[in-house]
């Protein structure tokens, strides 16, 4: 579980859903919740939260620039790879602090991805949950 | 509306224990008083029952003084409208189902709601059996139905279900819930399973020492840290098992088990019989129409 601590900075609101932003550093994350400002007391801007995603839902991308729908992209640098015969799992150095990411050892290969290396973590808005 | 204070010392395994609660109940919920052995869960539901004297206390049931130690007032159990099921049935061995529950009418009650309740509980198959030929699950149905005969104002339900199966718990939670809602009983009921407590109450009053140190509606009190996640359930960690450079960790639910993919760190924390929520959110899951 990757879990960072951040400030609500925008609520955007429809009917019962909302995309939250929130600030962690200077990285700004997206959230989809099926909750309102009027059923989650918690949801009001300048709030501190947290923002919590699995480790398997993390997508690496090779390289800073990606043109991707994923809204949440942080760039970080490998700073351990433990490679399973199936899994393997990556811990990245980003600017909002370490993330772990588990993706195939297939793609870990076909990436090339070494220790060292400069990567994009990106998280889809529908993978990340907050917490108070 | 149910107004209860109570003060009792209590001698428990530690030692003396101050019991000491107030709770007011909504008429028609279902309250589960939750918590450890010996924290004075049955104490209680006993002195509400009348069937223990407590040092101090006021109980007023929809404006009607059952017990007022300071005004001398203490109704014996007989006149407190109540039915009280017990963990070990207490059926009446040489009587049929069907006179177990006759037995309970009140004088001069009509016994239009003997089959009424054989109707909701599903009895009538069973009616002329006697206890010894039914299994645990049944016999407690039929306690059940005869707590319900003479239409008490507060059921009582000092753990019912802790003898049973899983599978039979679950059915027999059904028959608690159908009967609660069709007859707009208030209830109070004491469980330690989470799961249970989950499915089945409208509040519930975490006991603790004999006092209660949390109360509210059962997900607020189980989930310490609010997740957002819309898709949550509460259930028991039976397996951790390392595969790959992951963990998965198996988890029972009511009676379903599912598996999650953990990460060591998290693992570190946990262990086999923890209780813990699963969630994720009300994006990710599929649904599919049972052919």
């Amino acid at each position: 579980m990757n879990v960072l601590k951040g400030k609500i900075t925008a609520i955007k609101t429809n009917d019962s859903i909302s995309i939250v932003t929130i600030q962690v550093a200077s990285i700004f994350f997206n959230t989809i919740l099926i909750e309102t400002p009027d059923t989650a007391p918690y949801l009001q801007k300048g709030n501190s939260i947290k923002i919590i995603f699995k480790e398997t839902e993390v997508i690496i991308g090779k390289g800073t620039t990606h043109l991707t729908s994923i809204q949440n992209q942080i760039s970080g640098e490998i700073i351990n790879i433990e490679k399973g015969m199936l899994l393997s799992k990556l811990i990245i150095d980003t600017t909002v602090g370490k993330i772990t990411a588990i993706i195939t050892s297939d793609a870990t290969d076909q990436l090339q991805l070494k220790i060292g290396e400069k990567i994009t973590s990106m998280i889809k808005t529908t993978e990340i949950m907050l917490s108070q | 509306m149910i107004q209860i204070t109570l003060q009792k010392e209590l001698t428990a395994a530690s030692g003396i224990m101050l019991l000491d609660i107030n709770i007011h109940i909504q008429q028609g919920t279902l309250t589960t008083l939750y918590g450890n052995s010996g924290v004075g869960k049955t104490s209680i539901l006993r002195m509400i029952a009348g069937l223990l004297q407590p040092d101090e206390g006021q109980i007023i049931v929809n404006q009607k003084t059952w017990l007022d130690t300071k005004k001398g007032i203490c109704l014996t159990p007989q006149q407190r409208k109540i039915g009280f099921v017990f963990q070990d049935y207490a059926l009446f061995p040489n009587m049929t189902v069907k006179e177990n529950l006759l037995y309970a009418l009140e004088k001069g009650q009509d016994k239009e709601i003997i089959s009424q309740l054989m109707h909701i509980i599903e009895l009538k198959d069973l009616q002329h059996q006697k206890p010894n030929k039914l299994s645990g699950g049944q016999k407690q149905r039929v306690a059940l139905a005869r707590a319900l005969v003479r239409k008490p104002e507060i059921l009582m339900l000092d753990e019912p279900l802790s003898a049973l199966d899983i599978k039979m718990r679950a059915k027999l939670q059904d028959y608690i819930l159908k009967a609660h809602q069709q007859f707009g009983l208030t209830t109070l009921l004491i469980s330690h399973d989470i799961a249970e407590v989950i499915k089945m109450s409208d509040i519930v009053l975490n006991i603790e020492n004999g006092k209660i140190i949390q109360q509210g509606k059962p997900i607020d009190v189980f989930t310490t840290k609010q997740v957002s996640g819309k898709f949550q359930f509460s259930g028991e960690i039976v397996e951790i098992k390392k595969e790959d450079i992951i963990y998965i960790v198996t988890v029972l639910i009511g009676s379903n088990f599912v598996k999650v993919v953990a990460e060591e760190t998290e693992v570190q924390t946990m262990k086999i019989g923890d209780k813990i929520i699963v969630a994720s959110k009300a994006f990710n899951p599929l649904l599919q129409k049972i052919k």
